[in-house]
């Protein structure tokens, strides 16, 4: 590979990296702090037991997921924008959408070195907008969240699913190959895990759906890519 | 003591007051280190600032969905865990989940008359222990993630964005179908982001205008939701 920007391979990865790998081994001892305060400062200690149990069943439903989230979500978000989306939680439903609007709006192309730049950015204004948000929330308390009308909350509930949708077709429609590819390998998937096909699979096999929707769509496209270029090459 | 007592007690809210510092902390450095190399990599302040606001718009929606899924938290986990855990590490469904797979374990019901502090310290240990696999795994594992996406891409440069197209492809293409294929008013919402912001897209390819690729994706997500509810 070329190197088109050295300061960005030889002083700026190099110090995300170590930051990033600091701040989130200190992401795991802060992680602790509420549970420790609570044995340490008021004395209560749950039946291992029952923390095992709980943890057991907790594990076999997300386990995988601390392997593929990351994994499948790094060519879009880059190296900073991992470190932060996986410290900072809601991945998919907030720091993915996030990343890749940043790099639309700015125009740079996910994957590419300016790419991952503006994906930092987009991550780390996420961040500030949801810890601020959930401050409000937070003082707001339960009681008035809880008194927002049913419609409303019905509305906030398909937030989602919309942010998806345009998600999907702004990638979509400059890509219609790649696109189709991975509607039909996700469809085919959660085809396979409804009828029980992928009830072999150890825990929930939701997994194996993110894991052939992401990974197969890569490999398809590389080659639909690939051969597309071969084409422009020998016209 | 009431167990809501100790888990909306001052020290509670230390404990998780040091974990938000901590996301705030690094996202700041972190974006003055990105912003610094930006700037010698020949990005614009213009380019910078489109992001930020498309971001800042983009991700009012989804704190929203967030909050509304917190009332339930709040409820059974008190403030400051609930604070804590939606900003650092965790995400709503995982959380609920897990305080209830701990209540479960306990015999308890989440929230309910018979949930003590003994439950409640459960649930902590439950949700930290479910989910510090994600942490740790970046904190070891991003650098070689860096070199494993190089090998999807064959070792050729010019394909290395091909990989994250396909990655986003797949990625949105397993959540909308995910919640789409409930076939309610979710799936109208799906249906409708995606054409909204198809028009938008297949428009701008040729027109080319930056408010669009600035604000689409927030349009589009707030007309999807409202098309879902008025249908």
């Amino acid at each position: 590979m070329e190197n088109k920007n050295s300061y960005y391979n030889d002083t700026y990865i190099p110090s995300i990296i170590s930051f990033g790998r600091i701040t989130n081994l200190l992401g795991v001892a802060f992680a602790f702090l509420p549970a420790l305060v609570l044995c340490f400062v008021y004395n209560i200690y749950p039946p291992v037991s029952a923390v095992i149990a709980g943890v057991v069943m907790q594990v076999s439903v997300s386990g995988v997921f601390w392997f593929v989230e990351p994994i499948s979500y790094f060519p879009v978000l880059g190296i900073a924008g991992t470190y932060m989306s996986f410290l900072s939680g809601n991945i998919g439903n907030l720091r993915l959408p996030a990343s890749v609007a940043a790099q639309q709006a700015a125009g740079v192309e996910a994957g590419t070195e300016e790419g991952s730049i503006i994906s930092t950015i987009g991550v780390a204004v996420s961040i500030i907008v949801n810890v601020l948000m959930l401050t409000v929330g937070v003082i707001l308390g339960a009681q008035i969240l809880g008194s927002i009308p049913p419609v409303i909350k019905g509305a906030l509930n398909n937030i989602l699913p919309a942010l998806f949708g345009a998600m999907l077709a702004q990638q979509f429609v400059p890509n219609p190959k790649i696109g189709s590819v991975a509607v039909v390998l996700t469809s085919i998937m959660f085809f396979l895990m409804k009828n029980g096909y992928l009830s072999f699979l150890p825990g929930f096999p939701v997994y194996a759906v993110i894991i052939v929707a992401v990974f197969g769509t890569i490999f398809i496209g590389q080659k639909i890519v690939a051969a597309d270029l071969a084409k422009k090459k020998e016209q | 003591m009431n167990y809501s007592d100790i888990a909306n007690s001052f020290i509670m809210w230390l404990a998780c007051g040091c974990g938000v510092a901590l996301v705030l902390f690094q996202a700041a450095v972190m974006t003055i280190k990105s912003m610094k190399a930006g700037k010698k990599m020949g990005i614009t302040d213009e380019q910078i600032n489109a992001a930020i606001s498309s971001s800042a718009a983009g991700s009012i929606g989804p704190s929203l969905a967030i909050l509304a899924g917190m009332v339930a938290l709040l409820v059974s986990m008190g403030g400051p865990i609930s604070w804590f855990r939606l900003s650092y590490i965790g995400a709503v469904a995982y959380e609920l989940m897990a305080a209830g797979f701990a209540a479960q374990a306990m015999n308890v019901t989440l929230g309910g008359q018979d949930m003590n502090a003994t439950a409640f310290a459960c649930g902590v240990w439950v949700m930290t222990l479910g989910s510090i696999g994600w942490v740790l795994f970046t904190a070891l594992a991003t650098p070689h993630m860096d070199k494993f996406r190089d090998v999807l891409a064959g070792g050729r440069k010019e394909l290395v964005p091909v990989v994250a197209v396909g990655a986003m492809c797949g990625a949105f293409s397993y959540l909308t179908i995910n919640s789409a294929m409930r076939f309610n008013s979710q799936t109208t919402a799906a249906v409708a982001g995606f054409l909204i912001m198809a028009a938008f897209t297949k428009y701008n390819m040729t027109a080319n205008k930056k408010w669009i690729r600035e604000w689409s994706f927030c349009i589009s997500m707030f007309l999807g939701m409202l098309v879902s509810v008025i249908f």
